[in-house]
């Protein structure tokens, strides 16, 4: 059995950015993060193995951003506003700010989606996180990819 | 944006050190106490406590009207009932399952109608059996003074009338309200993991 805090460690700064990419408010995130990490350590003593502990915190993470709907706090979807003007010298916090905008106007469930993808996690990992079959995590991922890139497209980010 | 590795290059500058370290992060795991949970023992501990009285009391108060026993049976029975929908709301929060993200929002869809079904219908056969065994426990005890049976039955009857179309409807209104955007949100989710 893995150390409470070694998993904590491990796995803290992963959580806090795929809650952040859901709701994209810094205390928001802080707080699921927390609430995922209470949950890891009731249940630690109960998870066995059937999956890798990953993913089994991930689920707890992002079912716990899913359960905002139960509070009546569904995350507004935030539209960009166009003609943006294009800034010659961004910084590497204007680029994250942006990136957290263009992933707040997509679907609940494609900011789960996209935010796995950014942590790296294997297609194979986020079908069972998310409870999709691997094919249709793939088409997916694609469809959420081109979504976001015509958003920077659109906004003249990053070219 | 060029590539997803440019994205996931800006994705990982995110700050992380606003979070508690691990040490203080096991302390607040430790100390961390349900209060949904805490409230809803609560809630069962006095709903079973008042149906212990209430037998206690139909036992050894030597009541010799049936009404004064139906009127207890009923007030049991709605005691019951408000225990067992908490232990099975409560069984919803110690059941630890290791959901994927649709069956998670599937359990909570399932979980809304509950509650949807227990404000619709077992709230309202909860309080009208309750509203009826009141009425009729206080009988026995008030029959005898006319005065007294005018003022316990008025003071009821205002109080089952407030309950049944003042604070009902209202809650009722505000909870429906609720629930059906919830569910609405819900299904939109689950649209989404198709």
């Amino acid at each position: 059995m893995a150390d409470f805090e070694e998993i904590y460690s491990l796995y803290s700064p992963q959580i806090f950015r795929v809650c952040m990419g859901y709701v994209n408010d810094a205390e928001q995130a802080k707080d699921l993060t927390q609430e995922t990490f209470i949950s890891v350590w009731k249940n630690l003593s109960s998870f066995r193995n059937e999956s890798k502990i990953s993913t089994w915190i991930f689920r707890i993470a992002t079912n716990n951003c899913l359960r905002a709907v139960e509070k009546n706090k569904r995350v507004t979807k935030v539209e960009l506003p166009y003609n943006l003007p294009a800034v010659q010298e961004e910084t590497q916090e204007d680029k994250l700010v942006f990136l957290y905008k263009a992933i707040a106007g997509l679907e609940e469930m494609e900011r789960i989606i996209i935010s796995l993808v950014l942590e790296d996690l294997p297609q194979a990992e986020i079908a069972s996180i998310v409870g999709l079959s691997d094919g249709n995590t793939r088409v997916k991922i694609h469809r959420i990819k081109e979504k976001l890139a015509i958003k920077f497209k659109d906004h003249g980010q990053f070219e | 944006m060029d590539n997803l590795n440019d994205l996931k290059a800006i994705w990982l500058t995110a700050k992380t050190d606003s979070l508690p370290a691990s040490g203080e992060m096991l302390r607040m795991a430790k100390k961390f106490r349900n209060e949904k949970i805490r409230k809803k023992l609560m809630m069962i501990f006095i709903a079973l406590l008042l149906a212990a009285i209430m037998v206690f009391g139909e036992i050894y108060n030597g009541s010799t009207m049936l009404s004064t026993h139906m009127g207890g049976a009923c007030l049991i029975i709605t005691c019951m009932i408000l225990a067992f929908t908490n232990i099975r709301s409560l069984k919803r929060f110690i059941d630890f399952k290791d959901f994927n993200n649709k069956e998670f929002i599937e359990f909570m869809e399932q979980t809304k109608r509950n509650q949807l079904y227990y404000y619709q219908k077992t709230q309202v056969a909860g309080m009208a059996i309750s509203s009826i065994g009141l009425l009729l426990y206080f009988y026995e005890l008030v029959y005898r003074d006319t005065v007294l049976f005018i003022v316990t039955y008025s003071a009821a009857i205002i109080y089952l009338a407030v309950m049944w179309f003042v604070i009902r409807p209202r809650n009722f209104r505000k909870q429906n309200l609720k629930m059906d955007e919830t569910l609405r949100n819900l299904h939109n989710i689950a649209n989404q993991i198709i």
